[in-house]
């Protein structure tokens, strides 16, 4: 099985100009995913999960510690880990079908993946614009041409950095599930960077929940409900407040009442 | 109705012109002899614009796009006509304008004519000059600025360089230059090249320096090559911006042309216009100035042209 990432005693820590020490940013984390699990990482900004999850794409190196692929350690880029940003990153400069092509030809695998560029498209409902420029498409679409460049390209693991923070919610919520859709047909692993714990009970099997300053792994909750999830559930509820409450964002509202 | 009168408004006023030129009496007589006695020039040049206006207004009538394209140029037509019809009143009809020094239509159509063979070697001399030294400045400003834009060390080099040249503006130079040259036709190659050199190194290197440090981290994790990231990722990305150094450069490099032309170099329409300035032949420096401003129009438009091809993935 392919796609699993372990990580052991991470820590990372950026030297500041404008502070006397360096300021760390992960402290001592250690964590397992499995292959094929979708697996979201919760918490406030600044709780370094955007940097736990670059440091997995080998976009920043740790500073103790190891991360391992597939028990390789990761010394940088590659096209087996796919990277979805929050601000779509196509190449503007080209046509969504070239984006494509754009990334398979870099990785040196066109023509080799499992899934043709139509196929693709087709799943997401992007045929009409293959040839459409990104700045021609609403902002679901450019996240959804996006996902799939990244997918194109067969990787084992895809990562995924906040990538609906800046959609309106029904946008959001219809690409939850085209997300979902893609990663079980695909099998792949999945880490999701996410401030919206609904998303993260949605669609993930693990929940990761980070405290900040030093950014440290505070709980791991399981999921387990099966796909397609139901959000008006009491099971449903029940986690979401359990988060929330993990989170410090579920105070006990104490009512005064004036007669 | 009032649509219809706007669009035959151009087609009017060049009859008008014609009319006015052929009837209303000249400010002085002629002799056949005379280098600038009227001639049937100027009813030609301006008929046969005369012809293609009516014509495209008959074309109006059936096809939709053409009458909206021409209603949205009549009224700018319309006044340049005006304007002809204006110049040649306050100068062959009345001699309102100080004469000899401002000759009229017909006197300068027909200087062009005469001397069409020294005017297009001319042309074709400072044609050649330019468009050497903007490849040259071209080349050299998107190699200079990618690589200022890639390395912080070569921009460490090349930043007191833009800095300089961009405030001194390039014909500066021109004395030492034509002093220092083998050739003139070389020096002046060098100081077009340096003028544009500049302005296309500081957009291009803007324009790498601007790349969303996300694009290159994207196409980081599709394992582009380093070659890669400039040639296909760092270029086409600033191409806006390059273009912004192309457009500016074009019309530095025309300033420095026309210069150079005027100062040393013997050839070329600076030259001419120059030699002819000489001699007093108005009518033929005026051509001159006619024929620099068309092509310099002309370049500017087809670089327009090739840039909006380029950026046409461009919002708006």
């Amino acid at each position: 099985m392919k796609g699993t990432i372990e990580i052991k005693n991470l820590n990372k820590t950026y030297a500041r100009t404008d502070m006397a020490e360096s300021l760390c940013v992960i402290e001592n984390l250690s964590l397992s995913i499995k292959s094929g699990e979708f697996v979201s990482v919760v918490g406030t900004s600044g709780c370094g999960k955007s940097t736990l999850l670059r440091t997995i794409a080998g976009l920043e190196m740790p500073t103790d510690g190891e991360v391992l692929c597939d028990g390789k350690e990761i010394r940088g880029t590659s096209p087996d880990r796919g990277l979805v940003f929050q601000e779509h990153t196509l190449f503007p400069w080209l046509t969504v079908r070239k984006n494509i092509v754009f990334a398979l030809k870099s990785s040196g695998r066109y023509g080799k993946h499992g899934d043709t560029i139509d196929t693709l498209l087709d799943t997401v409902g992007l045929t009409e614009f293959a040839n459409s420029y990104p700045h021609q498409l609403s902002g679901g679409m450019r996240q959804r041409a996006a996902v799939i460049r990244s997918l194109a390209v067969s990787p084992d693991v895809l990562l995924l950095d906040e990538p609906l923070g800046a959609l309106d919610s029904f946008t959001r919520m219809t690409l939850q599930d085209e997300i979902i859709r893609l990663w079980q047909a695909r099998g792949n692993t999945m880490v999701m960077i996410t401030h919206d714990v609904d998303e993260a009970v949605y669609m993930s099997n693990r929940i990761v929940v980070m405290s900040p300053r030093p950014g440290r792994i505070a709980e791991i909750v399981d999921v387990p409900m099966s796909y397609p999830r139901n959000r008006g559930t009491s099971d449903f509820a029940a986690l979401r407040t359990k988060l929330l409450k993990r989170l410090d964002f579920a105070h006990e509202v104490v009512q005064d009442y004036n007669l | 109705m009032k649509n219809r009168i706007i669009c035959l408004l151009p087609l009017v006023i060049s009859i008008l012109v014609i009319l006015q030129y052929v009837f209303v009496p000249n400010f002085r007589e002629f002799t056949p002899l005379d280098q600038n006695a009227p001639t049937n020039v100027w009813v030609w040049f301006v008929g046969f614009f005369a012809l293609l206006l009516g014509l495209w207004n008959i074309a109006a009538i059936f096809s939709k796009k053409a009458n909206d394209r021409l209603r949205k140029s009549a009224p700018l037509f319309a006044v340049v006509f005006l304007l002809l019809l204006a110049y040649d009143y306050a100068t062959l009809k009345t001699g309102a304008l100080p004469q000899p020094f401002v000759p009229w239509p017909d006197a300068i159509l027909n200087a062009i004519i005469r001397d069409r063979a020294i005017l297009l070697t001319s042309l074709g001399h400072s044609l050649r000059l330019l468009f050497t030294g903007y490849a040259i400045g071209v080349g050299l400003g998107i190699l200079t600025g990618v690589a200022a834009g890639w390395s912080a060390k070569v921009r460490y080099w090349v930043q007191p360089l833009t800095k300089l040249f961009g405030s001194v503006p390039s014909v500066t130079w021109l004395p030492i230059i034509l002093v220092l040259a083998t050739s003139l036709f070389a020096g002046a190659v060098f100081l077009i090249a340096l003028a544009v050199w500049y302005p296309v190194t500081a957009t291009t290197m803007n324009g790498v320096l601007s790349v969303p440090k996300s694009t290159f981290e994207a196409a980081n994790t599709f394992g582009v090559s380093k070659l890669g990231m400039i040639f296909k990722v760092a270029i086409p990305a600033s191409m806006p911006s390059i273009f912004g150094g192309l457009t500016q450069g074009m019309s530095i490099a025309c300033t420095a042309l026309l210069i150079a032309e005027m100062m040393g170099v013997e050839a070329g329409l600076g030259w001419y216009i120059n030699w002819q300035r000489g001699w007093a032949d108005f009518a033929a420096m005026y051509g001159a100035v006619v024929i620099i401003a068309v092509t310099f129009f002309a370049v500017n438009a087809v670089l327009d042209l090739i840039k909006r091809r380029v950026l046409r993935w461009k919002e708006g």
